[in-house]
């Protein structure tokens, strides 16, 4: 019987010397623990790591190295603690992987790049593609190469991929034009084709969401209840990292759609609601009543769904001037005893950073 | 106190460029002593040094005790318990009287850390952490040294790979000297004072790296 122990070398992780990430078959999830769990947190020491995941000092010191060498993970300045000699914190390197990020929506096609940690590289708004454009959706491949074509020299390998946020709630795909949701389903395998890079399709808001668990607001939630405002408003339940949507729940019209109606009523012009990163002027009276009304549907979701889940945390998201959701979040916890309510932190366009944070969890994170 | 033993060769053991076994930098300042006062006052660094010392190998010329598996066993008995094991070995294994490739020296790397865990010298009987440092590799021109180490310089430049694919796959830490440290001019091989300052310090990150609690 051959001794084992003298057998070949077979490393859990050998690390790529050239530059570049590795396969995505050979990523243990030992090693996408160690990222997810940078992910939520910045500068942890090794130390850390292992108490956080369970994994002892010499695997981590091995995953560490390779993610290290593979550009993923860096060293920080060495901190001097309260006792003990100077530790040294890891992070994610911001340039150790890029992520583009797709949002369709029925006025505007958002495209966002961001980096390992969410910063927003790239960011533009496309208007709907006219009807008779023979491609699906005109200028959004020539977008992302243009998105693309501003990483660095020797970076294209560091793309983890492009992420759709796709929307699906019936209302709201009946505000485009006929044949919108037909043309948005074939534009994953179109961009796949052209670009030849993995496309991650995902339910809009539920990517928005997804987006403020990884880079956002709730970041450092197990479990809130999370609100996007759109043109209606859409509702999802983070439980433990899951992000649960049921086929039947349907989106409710306390959304901007029904702000612009209340505004067109009294001869206010609307076109300020549906740009990206407009401020808005002040709406007056309608806008007070509108932010009321939203407020008493978010709180009588909340009431729902705390009666059978210990929710404690909200999340309101949306891509209207951030003092919208600041004013709603407040508003929200004026009315409800205990309940921690907070604006999304993803600008400009919470979705399209939402989708590219799908390529991410897909290939380095535990949670898939 | 914690106890780190420092298993080593000549240049664990200080041994001076172009100079003897007996040429040897002083206690504080050969890398064991500066690694004994960067961890001051929390650590007790055991150095165990010897003039070419190979991983494996009983020595046909130099003898025996030259075997680092020899020795390893009744040196981890008489310094038990110790939280610490620092392995800086191989260049002695690339003479030309072992005749062998890098991957064989890291596999004697992998037998000595077989050995630790079959022994558990560490607090409680358990195994301590172990740390295998690659050792820099040589200059092309190591003088009269060529005819002992024939054909071992380019081997040199691949063992920090080949130990670090026998630490991967055993799971212990690993550091590789050559990134912060090159051999002196004097003789190709050995480390100068200066060498084993930086060394000394950088080893003693890398133990700070690992974390310990309490």
């Amino acid at each position: 019987m051959p001794d084992m122990r003298f057998a070949p070398p077979n490393p859990i992780r050998i690390a790529d010397r050239a530059s570049g990430m590795n396969a995505v078959s050979v990523r243990s999830y030992n090693e996408r623990l160690v990222l997810s769990l940078l992910l939520q947190n910045k500068g942890l020491s090794r130390m850390e790591i292992g108490n956080r995941t369970g994994l002892s000092a010499q695997t981590v010191s091995v995953i560490v190295r390779s993610l290290e060498q593979e550009g993923l993970v860096v060293k920080g300045e060495a901190v001097k603690g309260r006792m003990g000699p100077p530790t040294i914190p890891l992070s994610l390197n911001p340039e150790g992987a890029y992520s583009v990020g797709i949002s369709l929506g029925h006025r505007h096609t958002d495209v966002v790049m961001i980096d390992f940690v969410g910063q927003v590289k790239f960011y533009t708004s496309l208007p709907l593609p006219d009807e008779s454009d023979p491609t699906n959706h005109s200028k959004l491949v020539a977008t992302v190469q243009k998105a693309l074509a501003l990483l660095p020299n020797k970076q294209e390998g560091r793309m983890a991929g492009i992420g759709i946020a796709m929307p699906e709630d019936q209302e709201e795909l009946a505000l485009g034009p006929t044949g919108m949701a037909e043309r948005f389903e074939a534009i994953g395998k179109e961009i796949e084709d052209a670009l030849g890079m993995e496309v991650y399709v995902q339910n809009d808001i539920t990517a928005a969401a997804a987006g403020e668990s990884m880079f956002g607001a709730a970041k450092s939630l197990d479990d809130y209840l999370f609100f996007y405002i759109g043109a209606r408003l859409h509702h999802r339940l983070v439980l433990n990292h899951q992000i649960f949507h049921s086929r039947t729940q349907a989106s409710k019209p306390a959304g901007l759609i029904d702000l612009e109606q209340r505004l067109a009523a009294s001869g206010t012009p609307t076109d300020m609601l549906w740009e990206r990163g407009a401020a808005w002027p002040a709406f007056g009276e309608e806008r007070s009543r509108w932010l009321q009304d939203c407020v008493a549907e978010l709180k009588s979701s909340l009431d729902s769904a705390s009666q059978f889940l210990p929710v404690s945390t909200v999340i309101v998201s949306s891509y209207a001037p951030k003092e919208v959701c600041v004013e709603i979040t407040e508003t929200l916890k004026s009315v409800c005893d205990a309940i921690d309510a907070r604006p999304g932190e993803l600008h400009p366009s919470p979705k399209a950073l939402g989708a590219a944070s799908l390529p991410f969890s897909s290939k380095f994170t535990v949670e898939v | 106190m914690k106890t780190v033993l420092c298993f080593g060769d000549s240049n664990t053991h200080g041994q001076v460029p172009g100079g003897t076994p007996l040429d040897r930098f002083g206690p504080d300042e050969r890398w064991p002593g500066v690694l004994r006062k960067q961890l001051k006052p929390d650590w007790y660094v055991l150095e165990e040094g010897l003039s070419g010392r190979t991983t494996v190998h009983k020595d046909p010329i130099e003898g025996d005790i030259k075997s680092g598996r020899l020795y390893l066993r009744p040196c981890l008995m008489s310094h038990a318990p110790i939280d610490l094991v620092i392995l800086m070995l191989g260049t002695n294994d690339l003479k030309a009287r072992f005749n062998q490739p890098a991957t064989e020296v890291a596999m004697g790397i992998g037998c000595l850390i077989h050995d630790i865990r079959e022994l558990n010298p560490g607090p409680g009987g358990h195994c301590p952490e172990i740390l295998v440092v690659a050792p820099p590799p040589m200059r092309d021109d190591i003088g009269e040294w060529e005819g002992i180490f024939s054909g071992a310089q380019p081997k040199s430049h691949q063992l920090s790979h080949e130990f670090e694919l026998i630490a991967d796959s055993l799971e212990v830490h690993f550091f590789d000297a050559g990134t912060v440290i090159a051999s002196d001019p004097a003789d190709g091989f050995h480390l100068s004072r200066d060498a084993h300052d930086i060394l000394g310090k950088a080893i003693a990150q890398e133990v700070i790296n690992i974390g310990w609690a309490g």
